[in-house]
């Protein structure tokens, strides 16, 4: 067995272990943490791994975390029983909204990609801002609690951990697989894998619609541990989020983006406790950390590569 | 005409851009098994006619009939799949992918796995991508990223990459482009002897005549979007139009040489 396995099974170890020595504040912040995660690794998906720079991806984890509210609000499944629908729901939200906006925004590359996506990001926001009688508009929707005995914080950190390490490791296996070795190779030349024999927009198509759907998933699960959902979410500013956390992660490593998840919500976290100022902080230790580390801290760990 | 063993019939294409006629009505066949070459002078549409076989660039008229099969409406994955295989002019290769999954990608697209979600991509016929590689005269390991290979080595690696597709007929858009004398001739020996191993068809673009003389067993010659010649290599070198064109004999008595 070699080390990194031993480091994963550790860690896994650790996260099972986590909620025993936590306050329930701190478990609010390791479920954040997980959630992000997620977000950060899926955005990653796009990005690190298609070269696909996405400035809409905010728009999948807010319509899960909407889906996921409205279920339980509006569709009435608030039994611990149909809980379990509420996240595949969300999945299958956010997979069908990637799907839509994907559709027109494959179809272009580079900066009119991510100026597409920014576009249905946008469209999106509106109908959040505006649709109040489904959304609660300005207010959005609050008063989301998981049923049940899942309310207790560490019961919903479990719940949430079950839910993110599957997928992560379903998302390892895919970047590893014959779809994820075409996803690097298309980032690397779109044209040559065309003229390999791969329909590239659908192979494109698929990916967005993979993450989409668990951004969908990580919103979902955080909105039942912040407990309410805001359109915010969906606003452009917010699809800085799991950018800079896979930059800042490193995003040629596949957990990168995770560890830059962790480290950036507990930045935030301890700063915005001490100081008002905490984005300008924030700011000046990410610009510090990324001029240091160009690879992201996965980039520090990761020895073999120069 | 089309005679039985034509790989690739090409009759009346055309294509305007604009004020530009670019490609003014080409007929050709490529025959199974010839190594057949295009030159032209620059601006001829050389670029423009591959890519339109190729299907980046949808002709206003004429046809394409690859094997008996009319390639109106097929995209370029899909003329890959039907056993066209092409290389570019500038070397298409992928970089931070080693030399072994830069071949395996293609063989899994060949093998219509790509979208496969689950399996180790690298245990995707390895021993296959090797022979590839070796095929190509690639002596580097092939654990290497192709992004250390210097400009001959990518056109071997883009070989390689396309003949893992299994094609019958080779689209090789400016295959020495980029590489000094001695090596051009080399290079494309090496492509002419792996097509003859293999029993493959060939249309290649080429500027420099020593090297489309050493190997072509037909030269077509375009000159402003038309064909101006279609013949052996005797009778294109002998003819005086294309001595014309060519402003005077001196860059074909040197081909010649």
């Amino acid at each position: 067995m070699n080390g990194a396995r031993l480091a994963l099974i550790a860690l896994v170890g650790a996260l099972f272990l986590l909620p025993l020595a936590l306050s329930d504040f701190w478990i609010f912040i390791a479920i954040e943490v997980l959630a992000f995660a997620l977000y950060a690794i899926s955005f990653n998906l796009l990005m690190g791994y298609g070269g696909m720079l996405s400035f809409g991806h905010a728009a999948f984890f807010g319509v899960g975390a909407y889906a996921g509210g409205l279920l339980v609000k509006k569709a009435g499944l608030t039994s611990l029983a149909a809980f379990a629908l509420v996240m595949p729901g969300a999945m299958i939200a956010a997979a069908l909204v990637a799907a839509a906006i994907g559709f027109f925004s494959v179809r272009r590359s580079g900066i009119y990609f991510a100026m597409l996506t920014f576009a249905f990001q946008m469209l999106l926001y509106t109908v959040a801002l505006k649709a109040t009688g489904l959304t609660g508009g300005d207010d959005g929707l609050t008063g989301l609690r998981p049923p049940g005995a899942l309310a207790a914080p560490a019961n919903y950190y479990y719940f949430a951990l079950l839910w993110v390490l599957p997928s992560v490791y379903l998302l390892h296996r895919l970047v590893r697989s014959p779809f994820g070795l075409t996803l690097r190779a298309l980032r690397n030349n779109p044209l040559r894998v065309q003229y390999s024999g791969v329909d590239i927009r659908s192979h494109q198509l698929i990916t967005f619609v993979l993450a989409g759907a668990f951004a969908g998933l990580a919103g979902a699960l955080f909105a039942f541990s912040s407990g309410n959902v805001f359109p915010g979410w969906l606003n452009w500013t917010a699809s800085a989020t799991p950018i800079v956390m896979a930059v800042l992660g490193g995003v040629q490593s596949f957990l990168g983006p995770a560890l830059g998840a962790a480290v950036y919500v507990l930045l935030e976290v301890t700063i915005s406790g001490s100081t008002e100022y905490w984005p300008l902080f924030m700011g000046i230790i990410i610009m510090l950390l990324v001029l240091v580390m160009p690879r992201g801290l996965a980039g520090l760990l990761d020895r073999r590569r120069p | 005409m089309t005679a039985a063993d034509d790989v690739l019939a090409v009759d009346s294409v055309a294509k305007r851009f604009g004020g530009v006629q670019a490609l003014g009505g080409v007929t050709l066949q490529v025959r199974r098994g010839e190594f057949h070459a295009i030159i032209g002078p620059n601006g001829a549409g050389k670029s423009t006619f591959f890519n339109t076989l190729t299907g980046l660039i949808t002709p206003d008229s004429g046809s394409v009939i690859f094997e008996g099969r009319n390639l109106a409406g097929f995209a370029p994955h899909q003329r890959v799949r039907l056993g066209m295989g092409r290389t570019f002019q500038i070397t298409r290769v992928f970089p931070d992918l080693s030399l072994l999954e830069n071949v395996q990608v293609a063989l899994l697209a060949h093998d219509r796995l790509t979208l496969s979600p689950w399996r180790d991509a690298s245990g995707h016929r390895p021993a296959d991508a090797r022979a590839l590689l070796e095929r190509v005269g690639l002596a580097v390991p092939d654990y290497q990223p192709a992004s250390t290979l210097a400009h001959g080595d990518r056109k071997r690696l883009e070989l390689a990459i396309t003949l893992a597709g299994e094609p019958r007929l080779l689209l090789l858009d400016e295959p020495t482009a980029g590489m000094a004398a001695q090596e051009r001739l080399e290079s494309i020996q090496m492509v002419h002897k792996v097509a003859g191993e293999l029993g493959l068809s060939c249309l290649f673009t080429e500027h420099d005549m020593a090297v489309v003389f050493s190997v072509a067993s037909r030269i077509s010659v375009l000159v402003q979007g038309k064909l101006l010649i279609t013949g052996q290599p005797e009778e294109v070198r002998a003819s005086e139009q294309v001595q014309r064109v060519y402003l005077g004999e001196a860059v074909i008595e040197q081909g010649a040489g």
